[in-house]
């Protein structure tokens, strides 16, 4: 049995990632910390677990943290998380600075510690099959990559510079970022974007775009945009479309879904049919955990996806194409 | 009865005879082409008399209007012509293949007093007209962030091959993008910069397929995408609008009423049902009827060879940018 504790619940991912641990016949929740105690309170009664009042003594009872803080508070759970010796699922982004996400990495390699960052579009089935897809040769030679992965304006702490490091664009660019690196095996080689703060009445990014070039000089664009109104069916997407010499292959993650007119909505939505990708996630995490084998998506990978986003805000700044390292 | 005279017996030159033929108060009075069969073909269907060289039919002097429906980069040189022979013209986009020609035909807009004309037929289609006025009505709020692609089908061929030859025809981002460029500077203005990608380079196969970003004077992004591919697919539009207080959105792979699944016995290609929208007037004849009413009304047409140029401007330091990697400030 893999004793599992959450550290931070900012991010609300925390409640399918903890439901998932509840699912697992081989997990077992022991417990959540988080700075702010009254929604920690709140969140163990949820998930009748319990609230410890010292994240060390979390730790103390834990094979493993899933770390689901402000990104910026990341580097601090991930390395005391590591001076006591656990393994890590740590939310994306991995942090909020190239140097505080190589700290992390350096600090979880010193101490023995599997460190994975927590990106379930790698476990979306529909991602799956488009992977292997394209492991068979299905595109011929890559040309193009388009993705999309908008949402509604999160508000609370994501808007918030300090706690975020950056708005829509740091919360929606890492996601498609690493699925392509994923699906590719290529780098993001340099990074131009547009990036201001128009849908919104915020003072942080609310929209942007993204056009890059990866490995080989294959274009590839990204919309990172929290640009889905209220009114609209669904929380946002995740798209990416992929061109080669031999077939297009367009792939929507959410696209399993039912279509709901509903009164009590007053609107059309659409209610999802897909699997669970939160689920497999965790449930590779544990595994991950049991096994002793090393992570699936790695803090390096982490690490090249946060990159590109702050490149991209380098590049809106300059007003020209930023190159990667 | 307005004489018009169509340069040009391709795609488009035999498209925009046949809507001649039909519009009131206009009378085909002759067509062009270099291709004796094609210039033969033409002849017989519509029973007009035929020139050779584009350059004969703007000599003809009973001829008011003249359509230039040829291959890109021989469009300058027939509206030079066209415009000093004193004729009205319409001319398909893109109105011409480089900026050298952008400033010549700057400098002859100013002297002639004829109607000039332009093929930007998507400010005619009826979805992104609609789309454009829910827009100028405030029902999206604010505009901030926009999508537009077009294509899906294959590269296509033109005669001598023209649209291979990026020289000729600038590829997607000259031939196709630029739809999507002049309905966004429709909808939204004039454009601050430019930066694109295209995969030209990238394959010796006949396909290509560009993204540009384009930055508006009021501030909004655009994600303009256009694509030939060398394999079987329908040819599809999509728009989509986000601003402050709504979106929307249109695929033309769902809004078309009709789709025709039919049995092929010669196939040798995938059989793809064909979707249809129909119309009671389509955007070809309603930009032809409208440029036709122009010379009418003295007026200008909707499509204007200044608006035209500047859209042209635009694709060009598209075409700039996926060349040079830079950012290009108009
Ligand atoms: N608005 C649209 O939707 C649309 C669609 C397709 C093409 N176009 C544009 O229309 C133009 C024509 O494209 P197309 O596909 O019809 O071309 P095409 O290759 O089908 O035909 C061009 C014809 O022009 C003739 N020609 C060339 N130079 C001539 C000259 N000096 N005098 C007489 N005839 C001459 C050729 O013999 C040929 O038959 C291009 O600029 C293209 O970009 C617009």
């Amino acid at each position: 049995m893999v004793r599992i504790g959450l550290l931070g619940i900012a991010h609300l991912h925390f409640y399918s990632y903890a439901s998932a641990v509840q699912r697992l016949p081989n997990a077992e929740l022991v417990g959540l910390y988080d700075d702010d105690a009254a929604r920690a309170e709140e969140a163990a009664k949820l998930f009748s677990t319990t609230f410890y009042k010292c994240p060390e003594e979390l730790l103390k009872n834990a094979d493993a943290v899933i770390i689901c803080s402000e990104n910026s508070f990341h580097r601090k759970w991930v390395e005391l998380a590591a001076k006591h010796g656990k393994d890590i699922l740590c939310e994306k982004p991995i942090a909020t600075t190239v140097a505080d996400a190589e700290a992390m990495i350096k600090a979880c390699d010193a101490a023995g510690v599997r460190l994975q960052i927590a990106f379930p579009v790698r476990f979306s089935t529909p991602m799956r099959r488009v992977k292997a897809m394209l492991e068979q040769g299905a595109l011929g030679e890559l040309l193009a990559v388009r993705g999309t992965n908008r949402g509604r304006m999160p508000g609370g702490w994501f808007i918030d510079r300090e706690l975020a490091g950056g708005g829509a664009v740091m919360d929606h660019t890492v996601h498609v970022v690493d699925v392509v690196r994923w699906f590719t095996g290529r780098e993001v080689v340099s990074v131009y974007a547009e990036v201001d703060s128009m849908i919104h009445d915020i003072d942080i990014d609310d929209c942007g775009m993204l056009c890059m070039e990866l490995e080989g000089g294959v274009p590839f664009t990204q919309d990172p945009s929290w640009s889905r109104p209220s009114s609209y069916h669904t929380w946002g997407d995740v798209t990416l479309q992929l061109v080669g010499t031999k077939g297009t292959i367009s792939v929507d993650a959410l696209a399993q879904s039912l279509t709901v007119y509903s009164n009590a909505e007053g609107k059309m939505v659409t209610h999802p049919f897909t699997e669970d990708m939160d689920l497999e996630l965790i449930k590779d995490f544990v595994e991950m955990v049991e096994t002793k084998r090393s992570p699936s998506i790695t803090g390096f990978d982490g690490l090249q996806a946060m990159a590109v986003a702050l490149a991209a805000y380098e590049s809106a700044k300059q007003g020209k194409p930023v190159t990667l390292r | 009865m307005l004489k018009v005279g169509v340069i040009g017996c391709g795609t488009m030159g035999q498209l925009h005879s046949a809507i001649f033929k039909k519009l009131p108060g206009v009378e085909l009075a002759a067509v062009a082409d270099l291709d004796d069969q094609r210039r033969q073909e033409a002849a017989d269907a519509l029973g007009v008399k035929t020139y050779r060289e584009g350059q004969e039919l703007i000599a003809d002097p009973s001829i008011d209007l003249v359509d230039i429906a040829v291959p890109t980069d021989g469009h300058a040189g027939l509206l030079d012509q066209a415009i000093k022979a004193d004729k009205h013209v319409f001319c398909e986009k893109p109105v011409v293949r480089t900026n050298a020609e952008c400033d010549l035909l700057e400098k002859l807009a100013i002297q002639t007093g004829k109607r000039i004309g332009v093929g930007h037929v998507v400010r005619f289609a009826p979805e992104y007209v609609a789309a454009r006025d829910k827009v100028l009505a405030g029902d999206i709020g604010r505009a901030a962030v926009s999508r537009t692609f077009r294509g899906g089908s294959q590269f296509p061929k033109g005669w001598q091959d023209w649209y291979a030859d990026y020289a000729r025809s600038g590829g997607v981002i000259l031939d196709l993008a630029i739809h999507d460029i002049d309905y966004l500077r429709w909808c939204f203005g004039d454009v601050a910069r430019v930066y694109a990608k295209t995969t030209q380079g990238l394959t010796e196969e006949r396909m290509e397929h560009a993204f540009i970003v384009l930055r508006f004077k009021n501030g909004v992004i655009a994600h303009v995408e256009a694509g030939w591919t060398n394999y079987p697919g329908q040819f599809y539009t999509t728009l989509e609008i986000s601003g402050s207080r709504g979106q929307l959105t249109f695929d033309t792979r769902t809004t078309a009423p009709i789709l025709y699944a039919k049995a092929d016995a010669d196939k040798q290609e995938v059989n793809v049902a064909l979707p249809e929208s129909p119309a009671l007037i389509s955007p070809y004849e309603a930009e032809l009827a409208d440029m036709v009413a122009a010379v009418r009304e003295n007026r200008d047409p909707k499509v204007t060879l200044a608006e035209a140029l500047a859209t042209t401007r635009v694709a060009l330091a598209a075409l700039e940018s996926a060349e040079t990697g830079k950012v290009v400030n108009l």
